[in-house]
Order: structure tokens, then C-alpha cells, then sequence
């Protein structure tokens, strides 16, 4: 579902990602953790075309974002970190915009909007201007926006920043029941226990480069360290003292 | 993976027309919210804007009747001549405007940015943003065009044709410059980035050493009587370098210049009218030509262009001025610490930002160009009075489109930094005194610099230029008063983007409040001095037989103007700031 084929992203004379090559399959939720500066929104900018690599290539289904960004979008779901929205326009106003620019048919779109508002409990406030929501409101419109289309890859930068405990829950089991149907998730955070308890996967990037990937278990076995959180665990791998898994 | 997946089940990418009516139907949707909020929320705002509007309108309208009567009775090709400077300065203007205006909009707004992760062709996206760029460069020419070209047709007694083919001809002009602007801005972010800053600077250098010859070539001949047969020979000269034939302002002027010629008997001349029209399709032709290279350009360059943009380490290392900062910091009482620190920041923000001083540099520069060359005519008392009237008004009207442009949305950019303000010991109004105080002192010299300028030049006595200057210091304070005190008054903490703050309701009442003190201003201080000159040219006996004229144009009349300015000006700046004041600090973040 999703590739990165030796991608290098160079800013000036800084490389903010190095050669990394991974492969995300059908199905699998991927968490990408690191600390401030690793590289973690670049990676996730070129993988929805936003930014190109300065080498190699980023694929999803197949498709090339710099070739041929507009197929790989029809594949793709984005929640950015900071939504972005239209001010004067309604929550369903949105939705419809979005639901339009993917070329959904009428029928079609009016039954996963209705969908989405349910999901994310947008009822209430899905007919108020976007102008009035808080950020949390505006986050819970955004994934209903971006998985409308039900995309094959669903793309996450800090998906959970100004979401409620309950709007949390919902994600989560959302996203647990979306990639049971076969959706991949890739998704950049900062929240440890979240990465723990949902990925399949977890990619640990420090200075640009992807210094682990792999399950939680086996970055316990590599790290030779059992009983430990996977705070302690991600602390080691970023803080280039301890052991390198 | 190998293979490339068929797209996810009933999705589709639509045709260009499809995402094109999307978007249309996106701006229509966002409009009518925006007039629907207006109407629900601020209907005597909204009511305050159209009839001032009007009134500023009315007011063009009438002084434009004027003018073109004059010209028309002394050298009717003088409007050609005219026509051809405003068009083709207006051209130039277009395309660094929109330029900004589309770089603004395609690269660095969060639209933009969403935008770019739908599958949606680079193209539809940049009809959409251009199309908002174009707005905002050019809703300034239709406003003063519309007055000013009506008042043509009226005073050359124009048949119905001309003013039904006046906008359209307007509207197809404007898309010429604003498409090469976007060509420019969208070839030079995706293949030159670094090198955007020294290109815009190599523009704006050449268009200053452009204007700069063609000052000195006035410079540098025999002084001449002005509008004498000579004046005009030598003037048509000098300014023929606007009426090239490949210029679309040319062919604006043209189509205008022959939609307006009647018969002998006031009917319609056919074959003017479809001269007219061949130059019509010849704007439309090229507008249409010139989207299409744009729309192709941002095809190829925008999605590379934005990559390109977000990979440049902005520099970290900026102080050239921190002698400055660091100064103006520590002067004065400890107590009056914060408000010089917010002037700091604002100093540092505008130095900053590209935008703002490269605009006010290219304009004040012009100015200052034009003031510089006046000094190749000689004048009558009267006609330099006259003309240092009407400059000390440009520098007026100038320093309002500044004031509205980037003056009056401060407060309110301040709303996303509220947080921080909120939290240190700083008085609101201390936020509201430091706008103020920024923009008046920094509009202050360049201002009075200008109008000293244009005062010596047209070798006005020191009695005239000491009340040019008041008048000067008066402006300045006023406009500042009114943009700021507008802008805390009915702040919009929730728009980032100034343009459109600048452009809203409060942005527009701004803009004509501050053109309606200027007025006034110039007016107060002008009548009595033009009264005393023409007691002085005519002889007494003119004025002698109306009292109030005589009183205007004696010493008393010369008190009176310039308490009234002092006195307008004290009125604009207070009267605004007082009600921003008090808006503010009940201002709930």
C-alpha cells in the first residue's frame, strides 16, 4: 500500500530524511514516533505530495505522488495537525465540498456523510459555520472529511492533538475496525501509549534516519529489555547513548 | 507493490471543468455566508460602508467631470496622453500586486495546503487562486476606473455603447497584467526559490532606473512655460514611452478613446465603435491567452514550486538594526518599558515583511521621482499652489492605502498572539497607543520628507510649506488614528491573512473615512490660500464684493484653515481611538 523507495529529502545543505526505504502492507497500522526535528513531518509531507523527495520515490498503491499525485490521492485519506477548514462554510457544507472533489455520486455521498457525522457524533454542530467550532470539533470534522471516500491509506500527523477522551475512544476504534476491513494507517505521534496499544508497527526515526522498525516485542528483544515501558524503550533508541537496537 | 490499484469504489477524478465549477460554486457558497453574516450581524456597518462608498464615488465622479472639462477645453489629446500613463502605470502595478497576491494565496496559506492532498489538478487550483488574487489587486481600479471613465463618457457626451463596452473592456485588461504576475511568481518559486527575493529586487531596481530616466531626460532640458504648445510638445515626448502600440494599456486607451467619439450631432460613429470593438476582442483575445500560459505555468510548476518553497531554512540570523531595537528598548522611563518594547516588535515585524516595505518603498520612491522632475516646470503662484495642494493630498491618499493595507489589520493579526499579550503585564491599551505611535512616527518622515520635497521644487514660499508641513504631521496622525482606532474597534481575531482583513468592512469604512479627512484637510488649508492668491493675481476688486470671501482670503481665513486642519486632524485621531479603546479592552480573547 505503501512505499518509500530510498526517499532523501534535503533542505539547503540539511537532510531532514535519509535513504529511507520501508514498505507498509494491506491492513497494518503504522506508528511513526521520534522526537522533535527526526524527520517525522517530512516523511508524512511526501507521502500526501506535499513535499517531493530530493531522491527516490514515495508510492501509494502504486502510484507515484510526484508523477501522478492525483491517482494516489483518489487512495488517500490526510488529517493533518492542524486542521484546515473554511470559516464560512458548515461541517456538512465541508464534508459535501470534499465528497464533491473525490466524485462521489449524490446518493453515495449523502449516505457517508450521514455515516461520518454519526461516527464522530458531528450531529449538533454539522449544520453550525466551521467558525464557531473549538479544535477539537474541527479535528473530529477533518477525519470524517478525510475518510469519506473510504480511503485505501489513511495518513495521521498527531491525529489526537485538542480531542476529548471520548473523541480519542472513537478514533481508536475506528481506526481498529477500518484496518480490520483492510485499511492502512500511517500515523506520526508524540503519544506512546497510543502507539503501544494500536500499531502493528512501529518505525522510531532519529535525525532523519529510521534507527528502528519493527513490533513493540521485537524492539523489547532486540533492546534486551523485557519488563521495560516503551517509554524507557524509545528514550534509549532516541537519546544516542544507550544501546542501538 | 508492482501494480497500480484501481481507485477505491465509486471515486473518480473529475474533469477540469468539474473541479473548476466546484471551486466556483466554493467561492459563490463562501460569499453569500460572508454578505449573509454581514446583513445579519452589521447592517449599519454594512449601511455606513455602501453610503460612504457612494459618496466617495459621487465625489471621484465630480472631480473627475471637472478635470476632464478642463482638458478637453485646453488640448483634447492631452486624455489620450493621459489614458496611456495611468493605464500603463496601473499595468506594472498589476503585476507585482497580483504577483504577491498569488504567491500569498498558492503557497503560503493553509488552503492552499489542504488543497494540495485532494486529487485535484495544480491548474484548478490556481484558477481558484487566482481568481481571488485578481480580485484583491484590481476592486481599487474599478472603483476609481468606474468614476473616472464615466465622467469621461459624460463630459465627451459618449453614446450608450461606450458605457456598456467600459467594463468589459476594464475586466479584460486587468487579467493581462495579473496573469503575467502569476507567471512570474509561479516560474520563479518552483525554479528559481533563493533567488525569488533578488528577482523581485532586480524588478522593482529596473523599474526605478526606468523611472529615474525618464526624470532626468526631463531633468536635463531648457525649462519651459507650462502649458504652453512647447510644454505639451515636449510632455507628449516624454511620456510616449507608455504609448507603445504593443501595450495593452494602449489598446485599453484606444478602445475607450474611440467607444467615447460622437458625431458633430452627438450620434453614434459606427466605424469608431467598431474600432472600439476590434480592440475589445484584442484584450479579450490576449486575457484569454495569457490564463491559459498561467494556468499551463502552475500546471507544470506549482506542486514542484510549493515542494521547492517548504524545503528553504528561513535565515535565523537577522540584526542589522538591533542598535536600534536595542535603543529605542531602553530610552525613556522604566514605566513607559512595554509600550517601547510592542514598538520593537512592530519595527522588527515590519522590516520583516517583504511585503509591506517593499511596497511602501516603491511607492514613496515613485513618488519622490515625480516630486523631483516637477522642478523642470515653471509655475504661476497660483498653479504651484494649486499642484502643492494636490500632492500633499497624493501624499495623503498614498499614506491611507498604506494605513488601511497594513495599519489597520495589526490589532487584529494580534488575536492568534492574544495568549501572549494577554498574559504579560501590559495594559490593552498599551497594545492600541503602540500601533499608534508605530504608524505615526512611522509615517511621519516620509511624508513630511515628501511634501518638503515637492515644496521646494515648485519653489512654494516657507509660510506655504510650514503649513504644507502641518498639514503633513496632521494626516499622518489622523490616518493613524483612524486606522488604528477602526482596526481595534471592530477587530476580526480570527483572520490571519491581512489582505482580507484589509478588504473586509472595516478595512473598506477605513479606507474611505481616511479619504474623506483628507479632503477635508486639503480643503480646509487650500481655499483661503487659493482665496489670498486670487485677491493678489485678479486684483481686489474680485473678491472684495463678498464678505465671507474676503475674510477667507485674508489673514483670518488663512487662522481659520489651519485651526480647521489642527482640528480635523485632533477629531480623526482621537474620535477613533477612543471608541477602538474602549472595543478592546472589553474584548474577550
Amino acid at each position: 500500500m505503501i512505499e518509500f523507495d530510498h526517499v532523501t529529502r534535503t533542505y539547503g545543505a540539511k537532510t531532514a530524511v535519509s535513504d529511507l526505504t520501508l514498505a507498509i502492507p494491506r491492513g497494518e497500522l503504522f506508528a511513526l514516533l521520534g522526537p522533535n526535528g527526526a524527520g517525522k513531518t517530512t516523511t508524512i509531507r511526501m507521502l500526501v505530495g506535499l513535499l517531493h523527495p530530493s531522491r527516490g520515490a514515495v508510492r501509494v498503491c502504486g502510484h507515484d505522488l510526484v508523477k501522478d499525485p492525483r491517482a494516489a490521492h483518489l487512495h488517500l485519506g490526510y488529517v493533518p495537525d492542524e486542521p484546515t477548514l473554511y470559516d464560512k462554510l458548515t461541517g456538512r457544507e465541508f464534508l459535501w465540498f470534499i465528497a464533491d472533489m473525490f466524485g462521489m455520486p449524490q446518493r453515495l455521498a449523502t449516505d457517508r456523510i450521514d455515516r461520518e457525522i454519526d461516527h464522530f457524533e458531528l450531529g449538533e454542530f454539522a449544520d453550525d459555520l466551521a467558525e464557531s467550532y473549538s479544535l477539537g470539533m474541527k479535528q473530529r470534522l477533518v477525519f470524517a472529511a478525510s475518510l469519506l471516500h473510504d480511503p485505501d491509506v489513511l495518513v495521521l500527523d498527531e491525529p489526537m492533538v485538542g480531542l476529548d477522551p471520548r473523541s480519542v475512544r472513537i478514533v481508536k476504534d475506528l481506526l481498529a475496525a477500518r484496518t480490520r476491513e483492510g485499511m492502512t494507517v500511517f500515523m506520526s505521534t508524540h503519544t506512546l501509549a497510543m502507539a503501544e496499544e494500536m500499531a502493528d508497527r512501529v518505525g522510531i526515526m532519529v535525525r532523519g534516519q529510521l534507527r528502528f522498525l519493527g513490533t513493540i516485542a521485537e524492539l523489547r528483544e532486540q533492546m534486551a529489555l523485557e519488563s521495560t515501558t516503551l517509554e524507557q524503550l524509545y528514550l534509549e533508541v532516541t537519546s544516542g547513548r544507550g544501546r542501538e537496537p | 507493490m508492482s501494480g497500480r490499484a484501481p481507485p477505491p469504489e465509486a471515486v473518480r477524478l473529475l474533469s477540469f471543468e468539474d473541479e473548476s465549477r466546484l471551486f466556483v460554486k466554493l467561492r459563490a457558497t463562501l460569499a453569500l455566508e460572508t454578505i449573509r453574516s454581514m446583513l445579519s450581524d452589521a447592517r449599519l456597518r454594512l449601511s455606513l460602508v455602501v453610503l460612504l462608498s457612494a459618496l466617495f464615488w459621487a465625489a471621484l465622479y465630480g472631480l473627475f467631470v471637472e478635470g476632464f472639462g478642463f482638458l478637453d477645453a485646453l488640448h483634447a489629446e492631452v486624455i489620450s496622453l493621459l489614458f496611456n500613463a495611468f493605464f500603463a502605470s496601473l499595468m506594472v502595478m498589476l503585476v507585482f500586486s497580483t504577483g504577491i497576491l498569488v504567491y500569498t494565496g498558492m503557497y503560503c496559506s493553509p488552503e492552499a495546503r489542504l488543497l494540495l492532498t485532494l486529487p485535484v489538478r495544480a491548474e484548478a487550483i490556481h484558477a481558484h487562486k487566482f481568481r481571488e488574487a485578481m480580485w484583491f489587486s484590481s476592486w481599487g481600479f474599478v472603483l476609481l476606473g468606474s468614476p473616472m471613465l464615466t465622467a469621461y463618457g459624460v463630459v465627451r457626451h459618449a453614446a450608450w455603447p461606450y458605457y456598456v463596452v467600459m467594463l468589459p473592456l476594464m475586466i479584460s485588461f486587468v487579467f493581462i497584467p495579473a496573469s503575467v504576475g502569476s507567471i512570474i511568481c509561479t516560474t520563479l518559486v518552483a525554479w528559481m526559490p533563493r533567488l525569488r527575493l533578488h528577482a523581485f529586487t532586480i524588478g522593482v531596481t529596473v523599474a526605478c532606473v526606468g523611472a529615474i530616466g525618464l526624470g532626468w531626460s526631463m531633468f536635463s532640458q531648457a525649462r519651459v512655460d507650462s502649458m504652453s504648445a512647447a510644454w505639451f510638445e515636449r510632455t507628449f515626448a516624454r511620456l510616449s514611452v507608455t504609448e507603445q502600440k504593443l501595450f495593452p494599456s494602449w489598446w485599453l486607451s484606444m478602445a475607450l478613446i474611440e467607444a467615447a467619439r460622437t458625431e458633430r450631432d452627438g450620434t453614434l460613429m459606427a466605424a469608431s465603435l467598431f474600432e472600439s470593438l476590434k480592440f475589445l476582442a484584442l484584450l479579450i483575445a490576449n486575457a484569454l491567452a495569457f490564463q491559459h500560459l498561467a494556468g499551463w505555468v502552475a500546471g507544470i510548476a506549482y506542486r514542484k514550486g510549493y515542494s521547492q518553497l517548504a524545503g528553504e531554512i528561513p535565515s535565523r540570523r537577522r540584526r542589522p538594526l538591533w542598535w536600534f531595537d536595542r535603543a529605542l528598548g531602553h530610552a525613556g522611563f522604566a514605566t513607559g518599558r512595554p509600550l517601547r518594547l510592542l514598538l520593537v516588535k512592530d519595527f522588527r515585524l515590519f522590516r520583516r515583511d517583504i511585503s509591506q516595505w517593499s511596497q511602501f518603498a516603491i511607492f514613496f520612491g515613485l513618488l519622490g521621482l515625480y516630486f523631483l522632475n516637477l522642478r523642470a516646470f515653471n509655475y504661476h503662484n497660483a498653479y504651484a499652489s494649486m499642484i502643492g495642494y494636490l500632492n500633499l493630498a497624493v501624499v495623503g491618499l498614498i499614506l491611507s492605502t498604506f494605513t488601511t493595507r497594513f495599519v489597520y489589520p495589526m490589532i487584529s493579526l494580534e488575536g492568534r498572539r492574544f495568549w501572549i499579550l494577554g498574559l504579560l503585564p501590559v495594559h490593552r491599551d498599551q497594545i492600541v497607543w503602540s500601533k499608534f505611535l508605530f504608524s505615526f512616527f512611522g509615517s511621519l518622515g516620509p511624508c513630511c520628507s515628501l511634501v518638503l520635497l515637492s515644496d521646494c521644487m515648485l519653489g512654494i514660499p516657507w509660510s506655504l510649506i510650514a503649513q504644507h508641513e502641518l498639514c503633513s504631521v496632521m494626516l499622518c496622525m489622523g490616518l493613524s488614528g483612524i486606522a488604528v482606532g477602526l482596526g481595534a474597534w471592530m477587530p476580526d481575531l480570527r483572520e490571519s491573512s491581512p489582505s482580507k482583513i484589509s478588504s473586509g468592512f472595516g478595512g473598506t469604512l477605513s479606507l474611505v473615512i481616511s479619504s474623506l479627512f483628507i479632503m477635508a484637510t486639503v480643503i480646509a488649508a487650500a481655499v483661503p490660500t487659493h482665496l489670498f492668491l486670487l485677491t493678489h493675481t485678479l486684483g481686489p476688486s474680485v473678491i472684495s464684493s463678498h464678505g465671507i470671501l474676503a475674510w477667507a482670503g485674508g489673514r483670518w481665513g488663512a487662522i481659520a484653515g489651519g485651526l480647521a486642519v489642527v482640528g480635523l486632524g485632533i477629531a480623526a485621531t482621537v474620535v477613533p481611538l477612543m471608541l477602538g479603546l474602549r472595543a478592546f479592552r472589553r474584548l474577550e480573547a
